[in-house]
């Protein structure tokens, strides 16, 4: 009994890389849409998502992939449909500010080799990345320079004003 | 002719009556309401379209605000022009005086007592008129100082009802009381 448990145990230590290796996805094509928060007025937080089919030429599904953006890795969550991925970043504005993000992605292998490099405190730049998508931050708008109230309260007081001084010329 | 005199005299006395009393017409008491309701109901617009509150839940709250903010912007108005009436009568007093005896100068049949009550009259007309649309202006620039400030600087973290209630009573009642100040 044993044997048998062992002996199944060498072959599947033998298939696993050959399974591995099966499992990458050759010639990726991806099709995203992305989303981040325009403005700060009613949220705290900035949010970018990036939403995006993956076709493999060698009729991959559902491969579990990694997402390298600004130093953070987190994984793909798999939405719906097969194939569909999503990411989502969120934190305060000042830590996610306008501009192109870079979104790497690794499947299994690729992320394995990242955590090590990681891991080891080597430059990540240098690994290949399954795929990229570029998600342009515009920046976000944190409502108008000057509040409206702002402008209601001062020409109310401007028109007070006129008429206090009027007043006080009537009753000098 | 004994009836006459005593007529004019009486007019005088109510002209002097007039100037010197708190008392307004019922022509210049019903502009007082109506402007007083016209301002008093602005804040109703302010909190429903921009505070949010429900123009139907929160009726009761809106009809008793304006009615009382009417009174106390009506009594305003009423103190600032019999304080400015008299100051404006005194000012306007040359004035008007000159432009009554160029007006009447022509006439010779009218006695100088008679001009005299003229110009007093018109006198009294024309400061009515003046402190009364000054006082309106003046008292509405006011309440609305006082309510911007108090509701969306003062009052902005309270909620909506207490806002409404605080700033319109707060806008009111220190109007009210301004306007008891005799000093400028």
């Amino acid at each position: 009994m044993t044997s048998i448990v062992q002996a199944l145990l060498a072959v599947s230590l033998v298939l696993l890389p050959v399974s591995i290796y099966g499992d990458t996805c050759l010639a990726p094509q991806v099709k995203s849409q992305s989303y981040s928060t325009p403005e700060a007025i009613v949220s705290f937080d900035t949010v970018l998502i990036v939403e995006f089919s993956l076709t493999c030429k060698n009729n991959l599904k559902n491969v579990n992939l990694y997402a390298d953006v600004a130093g953070r890795t987190i994984p793909a969550t798999r939405i719906g449909e097969p194939n569909k991925y999503q990411i989502s970043i969120t934190d305060e504005p000042k830590k996610l500010p306008s501009g192109a993000y870079e979104i790497r992605f690794f499947d299994e292998e690729g992320f394995a080799l990242l955590r090590k490099a990681q891991r080891s405190g080597e430059s990540t730049s240098s690994l290949k990345p399954l795929f990229t998508i570029t998600l342009n931050h515009p920046g976000i708008w944190s409502g108008p320079l000057i509040q409206s109230e702002f402008v209601a309260a001062m020409t109310a007081i401007i028109v007070w004003w006129m008429a206090y001084t009027q007043r006080g010329k009537l009753l000098a | 002719m004994a009836g006459g005199k005593q007529n004019k005299l009486s007019r005088e006395e109510e002209l002097l009556l007039q100037d010197f009393s708190r008392n307004v017409s019922t022509k210049s008491s019903a502009l007082f309401y109506g402007n007083a309701f016209i301002v008093s109901a602005i804040p109703m617009w302010l909190f429903w379209r921009i505070h949010q509150m429900d123009l139907y839940q929160s009726a009761v709250f809106f009809v008793i605000g304006t009615i009382i903010s009417t009174y106390l912007v009506a009594f305003a108005y009423k103190n600032v022009k019999f304080i400015l009436k008299h100051k404006i009568a005194l000012k306007r007093e040359d004035a008007v005086a000159r432009e009554m005896m160029k007006k009447l100068a022509d006439d010779k049949r009218m006695t100088k007592k008679e001009k005299d009550e003229r110009v007093l009259w018109k006198k009294n007309e024309v400061a009515d008129y003046e402190a009364t649309t000054f006082s309106i202006f003046y008292n509405n620039a006011l309440y609305l100082v006082l309510l911007i400030v108090a509701s969306f600087f003062i009052l902005k973290n309270f909620n909506p009802v207490f806002n409404y209630s605080l700033s319109v009573g707060s806008a009111a009642g220190l109007l009210a009381l301004f306007s008891t100040s005799s000093k400028a």
